[in-house]
């Protein structure tokens, strides 16, 4: 097993190191495809090998050990972001990557670090599958996507200069550092791989090299290792107190009041991964790199890697002030996140709310801690991974298609992009319709919260109602926009054919997966999340999917029906369409229509954003504002009373 | 009577659209005697439905009519499960499904009219859902029960102790019956500002359709009315005719009303009526 | 069993009318007249309509309109011509802009005449709307 562990995680690297000295293309497109399959293959092996056990803990193979492994690569990992920041006249970056190896040095220097037990560096259970899963496949088809996408999107940009052997070297070291993060026990251990996907991501934010791209690169990079900084004071504090840097043991209970600080800053590590507010600035602006990164990066990996901590951390912060205080920053911001989408016109950005906001959801689960809270954050996990993935795929895909990234010009995508829009659907359905997508588990975190005390389960119910009902309203946009139809030219048919089969054969699987974790979720709730739940939450063994055939038959057939009715026009060659009513005017059905004095006028159709009613601006910082306070309070309350 | 809940939700869906229609029909003879008209015969809903499901249908586009039928068959749905003792939580997610579907079958029109209609549509759904899933998980919490056969068979009065939601109920109604504000678009008669809104573009059976949904989310409504005086469903009926009396009013009174006031003041009413009287709930317990 | 003559929804439609026909036709959604007892409705939209009740004459801006308007109506459907300038053009019959009556453009069933067109008149031309509308209906079917 452990053989297995080192190899997800060296691997990628090594292909990684590989692909940076690849400059055919044609050869780039073996290697990634390749090296994508196997490591696909050796997540499903190692889930497999795992099989459906309770947790294990292992070591380094062969008597392997770290050595000083991991101070030096602290300490490259400094040197690297101070030459960065040098190069760019930067100054915030530096300090917080100084501060971080001035505390691992003297952490190194005094002696003081507790005795390693070698057997446990890794932690394997069902929740580490999952993330190892959906980074092995997820991830691999991102990367498979790219071969195209990137062909495509540096075609139609030539002015950015075009650095793909270091993209995919990136894409490939960033998957090793997710594959050792999520197996990490040994916090300093995990503490490496965090700071490495921060660094990927820094990276391939600033891909494109534009002053902007830099400016949200080195946002996404100081708010990232803000995050980083606190989990090496927590590792400090931790070691200072005599306590066990065994991350297994630091949650296997209700934390005492000793751990507290540490544990708040562990928290602030994942909230500002999981880019939950006062920080959810980083995301947005990492929405301007290629949609590859969004896919991988911040939708389906490394923000997890923020709510896979705190989910791991559930247990003991769960019933503190602490908890609680994780738990209202994740939904508020669920809520404010929802109300800003409601105003954005740049579908990307919508994605990113969506996501900041579905974040946010597993947050105030984990926050909250039970057996229900926990089930419900692993399959927001799972679904959310993949239709997301999709969804910022697709809309890569038809980005690169139309040039544009605004809803406004996504309409009567139907008609010109036909399988594409059964794509996108799926994806959405995915999202919102779908029985055992994110609607199940807000209908289970709806009757979790009936079930919490006080006036915080009224505040949450609250927040949960409002909030689900924002998402349906920028989602029900988007839907409006792909459903429409028009009649299309010969030419607009054909741009969905120069679409590249490394995209093609990413979305289907991805849009097969949607459906497929869709309709065995009764399996993988007994077999996989609810029996996580109750190993987290030690809970008598019980059933968490409290659906019955009528309500699944209905949600299947609600979730499937718009992707096919997508894949039956995309069939037809010719529909008889009559005229749309427009006050009397003659109108063609490409929507010109004779005016009042002459002369012809385009319909144009434009959303309702809510421009009167809600200024998103204004939102978003009271949003900021607000978590911002709440944060505070949990670095300083939190940290004190249980 | 105590039937298996599924018997109940078969009955519902043959029984609601009668319901619906004759509710309807009755709406516009009070409508009518509100005007001093006379007005049309009882059955006059059941005679239009009729006739536009033999007139020809003219499709602007195919997927209006399959979106439709799905927002048909999700409606009944809804009313079947909320009956059938399915979760009523579930079911409030159901029901803004099938209201969305009507949204797409709309907005699938290039026409501004339609499309606008759509818009707005989407906007009633906004400003509604919250309210409807705070509604029923508050009943879920006073009772303790989660099947609306529960709900009626608890020893628990839910009307009492959620004043503020019953209240908040009659403002969101008004609302999902169409009867208020003007420009929130449905076909109900020459009182729109979008011509037919929604259903501009909808002719023949499509509009037939849309009908039949609207009956069946009156039906709907009735029966969430019922579940506030669970001790008694003849009362809970009797409630909802008089409710249902004052939309007649409301919307022979109110033509000024606009989507933006609608949106502000359902969310205001909602937030603090329901969530007012939803902390109290747990707070006191 | 048809279902159009209990549930004839129109479609009023002022070409160039001087407003007189058309106040009368409101005048038949009143009170006094209320042919709402009838199950007609004044619905705005052609794809809701069964009878197209046009005042006025043609001219040469309105003869896509009404072309238009005539064309998104579903089958079956008549045409009524309500008041002098619908039938024939009226007193304007000799206008330079004038074309004519509706039948300049379209198959009218049943021609209302009168200037201003009582609403009895435009009731009664509503009745024999609804028997045209039955036979084509019957053909139809």
């Amino acid at each position: 097993m452990s053989s297995l562990i080192v190899f997800l995680v060296v691997f990628p690297l090594v292909v990684g190191g590989l692909l940076l000295g690849v400059r055919n293309g044609k050869l780039r497109n073996v290697i990634v495809v390749l090296a994508g399959l196997v490591v696909a293959g050796a997540s499903v092996v190692t889930a497999v090998t795992f099989g459906n056990g309770n947790a294990i803990f292992f070591g380094l193979p062969n008597g392997l050990t770290l050595g000083q492994g991991l101070l030096a690569a602290e300490i490259a990992i400094g040197l690297f972001v101070v030459v960065v920041s040098i190069q760019h006249r930067r100054i915030l970056a530096p300090i917080l990557v100084l501060s971080q190896v001035a505390i691992s040095v003297y952490l190194e220097l005094s002696g003081k670090m507790p005795e390693l037990d070698p057997g446990r560096l890794f932690w394997f259970d069902r929740l580490a599958m999952v993330m190892v899963l959906i980074i092995g496949i997820v991830g691999t088809l991102i990367c498979i996507h790219s071969l195209g996408y990137m062909r495509d999107y540096h075609r139609s940009s030539p002015l950015i200069k075009g650095r793909r052997t270091v993209f995919f070297c990136l894409l490939f070291v960033f998957l090793g550092a997710m594959f050792g993060l999520v197996v990490s026990n040994y916090l300093p251990l995990m503490l490496i791989f965090w700071e490495m996907t921060t660094l990927c991501s820094f990276l391939l934010i600033g891909y494109t090299r534009t002053k902007e791209t830099i400016g949200y690169a080195f946002n996404a990079l100081n708010m990232n290792m803000l995050g980083g900084l606190g989990f090496s004071i927590a590792i400090l504090l931790l070691v200072n107190g005599n306590q066990s840097l065994d991350l297994a043991t630091l949650t296997s209970g209700p934390a005492s009041a000793a751990l507290l600080p540490a544990l708040a800053l562990l928290c602030l590590a994942g909230l500002t991964k999981a880019a939950q507010m006062p920080f959810s600035s980083w995301l947005l602006g990492a929405m301007y790199a290629p949609s590859p990164t969004s896919a991988l990066l911040h939708s389906s990996t490394m923000v997890k890697a923020g709510v896979f901590l705190l989910l791991r951390l559930s247990p003991a912060i769960a019933g503190s002030n602490l908890g609680t205080l994780v738990a209202f920053v994740g939904m508020l911001t669920f809520l404010f996140v929802s109300l800003v989408g409601v105003t954005e016109q740049n579908t990307k950005k919508v994605l990113a709310y969506s996501t900041i906001g579905s974040l946010g959801l597993i947050v105030g689960c984990a926050g909250l801690g039970s057996p229900e809270l926990i089930w419900v954050g692993v399959m927001i996990i799972i679904f959310h991974a993949v239709a997301k993935g999709l969804l910022f795929l697709v809309v890569g895909t038809i980005e690169n298609r139309l040039y544009s990234k605004d809803m406004e010009n996504f309409d009567t995508l139907l008609s010109r992009l036909p399988l594409v829009s059964a794509l996108a659907l799926t994806g959405i359905a995915g999202m919102f319709i779908a029985p055992f997508g994110v609607v199940v588990a807000k209908w289970t975190a709806i009757r979790a919260f009936l079930e919490v005390p006080g006036w915080q389960g009224a505040a949450l119910l609250v927040i949960m109602a409002f909030g689900s009902s924002l998402t349906i309203f920028y989602w029900g946009k988007l839907l409006i926009k792909v459903l429409s139809m028009r009649s299309v030219s010969e030419y607009e048919l054909s741009v969905e054919k120069r679409i590249t089969r490394f995209e093609w054969l990413a979305e289907i699987t991805l849009a097969v997966g949607v459906i497929g974790v869709a309709a065995f979720i009764g399996v993988i709730s007994e077999q996989v999340v609810g029996p996580q739940a109750l190993a987290t939450f030690k809970g008598a063994s019980q059933s968490f999917l409290h659906v019955e055939p009528v309500m699944l038959a209905t949600m299947i057939v609600a979730m499937l029906f718009l992707p096919l009715l997508a894949l039956w026009v995309s069939r037809q060659k010719h529909f008889d369409m009559s005229d749309f009513y427009a006050a009397g005017r003659p109108v063609t059905s490409t929507g010109v229509m004779g005016a009042a004095l002459g002369g012809a006028r385009t319909v144009t159709l434009r959303n309702y954003y809510l421009e009167g009613v809600v200024n998103g601006g204004l939102v978003f910082r009271a949003g900021t504002l607000v978590c911002g306070v709440l944060l505070a309070a949990l670095l300083t309350v939190g940290m004190v009373a249980r | 009577m105590n039937l298996n809940p599924v018997v109940y939700g078969v009955l519902f869906i043959f029984l609601a659209p009668v319901f619906g229609g004759l509710l309807a029909g009755i709406d516009r003879i009070t409508s009518a005697r509100m005007q001093s008209r006379v007005g049309p015969p009882l059955l006059q809903p059941f005679y239009d439905l009729g006739k536009l499901l033999q007139k020809d249908a003219r499709q602007v586009n195919p997927i209006a009519e399959p979106l439709l039928i799905g927002h048909l068959g999700l409606m009944a749905a809804t009313g079947a499960m909320l009956l059938g003792g399915t979760d009523l939580i579930f079911v409030a997610f159901v029901f803004a499904l099938a209201a969305l579907f009507l949204v797409l079958a709309a907005g699938s029109v290039n026409s501004p009219y339609s499309f606008a209609g759509a818009e707005r549509e989407l906007i009633v759904v906004l400003a509604s859902e919250p309210f409807f899933i705070l509604m029923l998980a508050a009943i879920c919490k006073v009772t303790g029960e989660s099947s609306y056969g529960g709900v009626l068979g608890s020893a628990v009065m839910v009307a009492p102790k959620l004043p503020g939601v019953l209240l908040a109920f009659m403002f969101v109604a008004t609302i999902k019956l169409r009867k208020s504000p003007f420009d929130i678009s449905t076909s109900h008669h020459a009182h729109q500002e979008l011509v037919s809104g929604l259903t501009s573009d909808m002719s023949g059976r499509l509009l037939g359709y849309v009908e039949m949904a609207h009956w069946y989310e009156s039906a709907i409504l009735a029966a969430f009315v019922v579940l506030f005086f669970n001790w008694s469903v003849p009362l809970g009926l009797v409630a909802f005719a008089i409710a249902y009396g004052a939309e007649v009013l409301v919307d022979n009174s109110t033509s000024r009303a606009k989507w933006q006031l609608v949106l502000r003041s359902t969310w205001a009413v909602t937030l603090l009526l329901v969530g007012g009287n939803v902390l109290a709930l747990f707070l006191i317990k | 069993m048809s279902f159009f003559s209990k549930s004839p929804w129109i479609l009023h439609y002022d070409a160039s009318s001087c407003n007189g026909c058309d106040i009368e036709v409101l005048a038949c959604l009143t009170p006094l007249y209320d042919v709402e007892r009838f199950g007609v409705i004044n619905t705005g939209n052609p794809k809701h309509a069964d009878i197209l009740l046009i005042t006025g004459s043609v001219n040469e801006r309105n003869i896509d309109i009404i072309q238009n308007l005539y064309g998104q109506m579903p089958d079956p459907k008549v045409v009524v011509a309500v008041g002098a300038c619908a039938c024939s053009g009226g007193i304007f019959a000799r206008a330079y802009n004038i074309q004519g009556g509706v039948d300049k453009v379209l198959p009218v069933d049943v021609y209302v005449p009168g200037c201003a067109a009582r609403p009895e008149s435009i009731i009664d031309g509503v009745v024999k709307g609804i028997e045209a509308l039955e036979q084509k209906r019957k053909k139809i079917a």
